[in-house]
């Protein structure tokens, strides 16, 4: 039956270079669906309790969606593996033309295990077969060169390549993996993972058709969701502006991180935002693959003293971390330290972090600059120097940091702690939540760590978005639960798909639900994305109590107790008091104990009480030559 | 005198985001595959380019020329290039003689497979293109198209 699904997933071993094709179990289409939900579960029975996150037995997967490879719009995939940034659960999602290529080489998911003895990158052809190859000569190069180099090497210049740059390959704890050109597995450190298991690169390129049960049904649906698409006003931004529009919108709410999150106001925020880079940058738009909203805003920067380079025009999360919260204003210097980033696999969002961290630390004369290095706010030099030595481990300064901030707290001491501004170890992303404190229980409540795409409350909170039918008061700590659980729930059910953040901003649960029904034959009620979100969360949430999760883990920086300096939101601050009373109602409303334990009920309620489990498959074997 | 059409491609609005390779692997074959399209995308300088390929329909197209079955043929009524499939025995040369990879032998359907201009309805690679990369045009001098074979 055409079910939208391939029906295997593709299991390999890099210890013994063998390989495992076991079906995708019904009750996994069910109960799961895709992408988040298969990794949610399968992370739960493949990894050991208290696996070490770098060692062999951490499952690195990569998992698509029934709607994935699909005409249906705005699709991603993603990876999932347990995080050496948080030692949680983690998951990451990617656009661009990667996850697609795994269903077209007839798979709904790729599980890497083991660890290669030497350097090693896959080859997945065109029939599904795996060949294991010798990555010696691209180690140690960028995630960018060894992209060209993978495709070169095989002589396909049609494969889609995932990388690690260096950064990876050293194990550097918020590096990242590289999927294709201008797309990546961002957040938590998965490069770690694939550099542990001396996994340089994974190339797919595959000649299966994908197909879906109703294809009349299916491209009316389609049609549906792209009408809604081309109907709202937020998708209209990004794909006239990308990202970049938000460098002015978070600068005039108060939210852009300035200096280390010192401040939420950044007064030269215009130099970043998307007339600047309109002006220095843009050349032409780019999608990922199947998708007409084109958010990506190609460019170049073609003089000066960092020409010349291609680049994805900085988008906000990289134009704020790199740029306001150290302090830099000039775009091509931020494009320029993004585009390191890109090449060493580092996460722009945790490397901004580190480096504002750093900064900090060191005007506090809590660290030394190396000599001739200026580690002062502002300074592009010395951000270029701390990239360099965390991506190489090299020098105390890069080993220190290459941890991410909470490491490097804990181990400077002198209550450096107090401003390393991370959740569960990973690192609070470009939207101070001071002034919205339902923002600081969602990066508190996460399930990986300080992350703005688990329910982004600022749109209630200072956006004006209503919630409901209701306006929602931006410093109310009441009803912040309720509403933040209804985001994550919705997330994580459509995150299965694999949804993509900005097409979620136009297409409705409805017309989701339609192409998921028409796609697979079964029924799906858009009510389920809710339902079936909520057991994933719980699931992951059981994961992390598993793993050590701690209540007390659940808390914000020490900064935001303080009150911001200045701004648009001047005196705002989140007291331990605010945020033990929004968590208490949050566990209460989630049917969690004090501790945060999903409560019996709670798990009978959703159906993992003695729930089905994925079996490790036996039959491994060497592939055929 | 007839009326005909072409697909010009306009390579500075392409994205590259395939959605004309998805409904036109859907129309062919039933199925999603852009690598199984009718129409290509090369994708060049980090995604900075994108070139959509499609079928010339040549005055002198080389896939008829090498044809030893004589299957590939032109559509008096549409102007398209076409292959007959009962008549094609799958043997790839007009595969190898294509300079642009606009024909090849699909592995299910057993027989060379390239645009046929949707037979004359809306092709559906140009419905599909968001940006305007990919427009139909009308050609009034159809006498430039005849004269092949």
């Amino acid at each position: 039956m055409n079910d939208g699904y391939m029906g295997r997933f593709l299991f390999i071993d890099l210890t013994n270079r063998s390989v495992s094709r076991p079906p995708v179990p019904e009750w996994l289409k069910t109960d799961y669906i895709g992408g988040k939900g298969f990794g949610a579960r399968l992370l739960t029975d493949l990894c050991p309790t208290g696996a070490d996150p770098m060692g062999p037995d951490n499952p690195l997967m990569f998992f698509t969606g029934p709607l994935t490879s699909t005409a249906a719009p705005s699709m991603r995939a993603c990876m999932v593996t347990k995080s050496p940034l948080t030692g949680l659960y983690l998951d990451s999602f990617f656009g661009g033309r990667f996850g697609p290529e795994i269903k077209y080489a007839g798979y709904d998911g790729i599980v890497i295990v083991g660890c290669a003895d030497t350097p090693t990158y896959l080859w997945i052809g065109p029939e599904g077969r795996v060949a294991f190859r010798d990555a010696a000569a691209i180690w140690g190069q960028n995630a960018l060169e060894a992209n060209r180099s993978v495709k070169q090497d095989l002589h396909e210049p049609e494969a889609q390549v995932v990388t690690i740059g260096q950064a990876g390959e050293n194990r550097v704890l918020f590096s990242l993996v590289t999927c294709e050109y201008n797309r990546q597995a961002g957040r938590g450190g998965a490069g770690a993972v694939m550099g542990a298991k001396n996994l340089k690169a994974v190339a797919v390129k595959g000649k299966h058709l994908v197909k879906v049960h109703h294809p009349e049904s299916f491209s009316e649906a389609c049609r549906r969701s792209r009408s809604e698409l081309s109907a709202s006003q937020e998708v209209a931004a990004l794909s006239q502006f990308g990202t970049s529009a938000a460098v002015s919108f978070s600068a005039a709410i108060g939210s852009i991180p300035f200096r280390n999150f010192q401040n939420q106001a950044d007064e030269a925020a215009e130099k970043l935002g998307d007339t600047a880079q309109g002006r220095h940058l843009f050349l032409a738009k780019a999608a990922c693959f199947g998708c007409p909203i084109h958010c990506s805003q190609m460019g170049a920067v073609r003089t000066g003293k960092f020409a010349t380079f291609v680049t994805d025009t900085v988008e906000y999360e990289s134009a704020a971390m790199m740029g306001a919260n150290l302090d830099i204003h000039d775009i091509r210097a931020v494009a320029h330290l993004t585009r390191l980033c890109d090449e060493y696999g580092l996460d722009t969002i945790s490397a901004g972090n580190v480096i504002g961290f750093a900064f900090e630390a060191a005007e506090r004369g809590i660290i030394a600059a190396p000599a001739g290095v200026d580690l002062r706010f502002g300074s592009i030099d010395g951000a270029e120097y701390l990239l360099e030595a965390i991506a190489a481990r090299k020098g105390p300064l890069g080993r220190l940091l290459a941890g991410g901030v909470k490491r490097a707290g804990d181990k400077i001491g002198k209550k450096a702690s107090d401003y390393a501004m991370h959740v569960k170890g990973m690192e609070v992303p470009a939207w101070g939540p001071r002034g919205t404190p339902g923002m600081g229980l969602a990066y508190m409540t996460s399930d990986r760590g300080a992350c703005h795409q688990r329910g982004f409350m600022i749109s209630y909170e200072l956006a004006g978005e209503p919630f409901e039918g209701k306006p929602v008061q931006a410093e109310t700590l009441a009803g912040k639960a309720e509403i933040l659980r209804n985001r994550q729930d919705y997330l994580s059910g459509t995150d299965t798909l694999v949804k993509c953040d900005f097409g979620a901003m136009g297409i409705s649960a409805d017309s989701y639900a339609r192409m998921l029904s028409a796609a697979t034959g079964r029924n799906a009620d858009p009510a389920s994305f809710w339902l079936i979100g909520e057991r994933i969360w719980n699931l992951t949430r059981l994961f992390n109590l598993r793993e050590g999760m701690k209540t007390e883990d659940e808390r914000l920086p020490k900064r935001v107790e303080d009150p911001l300096p200045g701004g648009p939101l001047k005196g705002k601050k989140i007291s331990g008091k605010d945020a033990a009373y929004m968590l208490a109602d949050y566990y209460r409303i989630r049917g969690w104990d004090e501790q945060g334990r999903p409560r019996k009920e709670t798990l009978k309620r959703l159906n993992l009480i003695d729930a089905p489990t994925f079996v490790y498959p036996t039959d491994f074997s060497q592939e055929k030559r | 005198m007839t009326e005909t059409y072409f697909i010009k491609t306009n390579f500075d609005l392409c994205t590259g985001c395939g959605l004309c390779q998805l409904a036109c692997s859907e129309r062919l074959l039933g199925g999603y595959n852009p690598h199984r399209a009718a129409i290509r995308i090369r994708h060049l300088s980090e995604n900075l380019y994108h070139f959509p390929v499609v079928c010339n329909h040549c005055r002198n197209p080389f896939c008829a020329n090498v044809c030893p079955a004589g299957a590939i043929f032109r559509d008096a009524a549409t102007g398209a290039v076409k292959v007959d499939s009962e008549a094609c025995t799958a043997c790839g040369l007009c595969q190898r003689f294509c300079p642009i990879g606009m024909i090849r032998v699909d592995p299910d359907r057993k027989a060379a497979v390239k645009c046929d201009l949707c037979a004359g309805e809306e092709p559906r690679c140009v419905s599909a293109c968001p940006t305007g990369a990919l427009i139909k045009v009308t050609v009034k001098n159809a006498a430039e198209t005849e004269g092949v074979r």
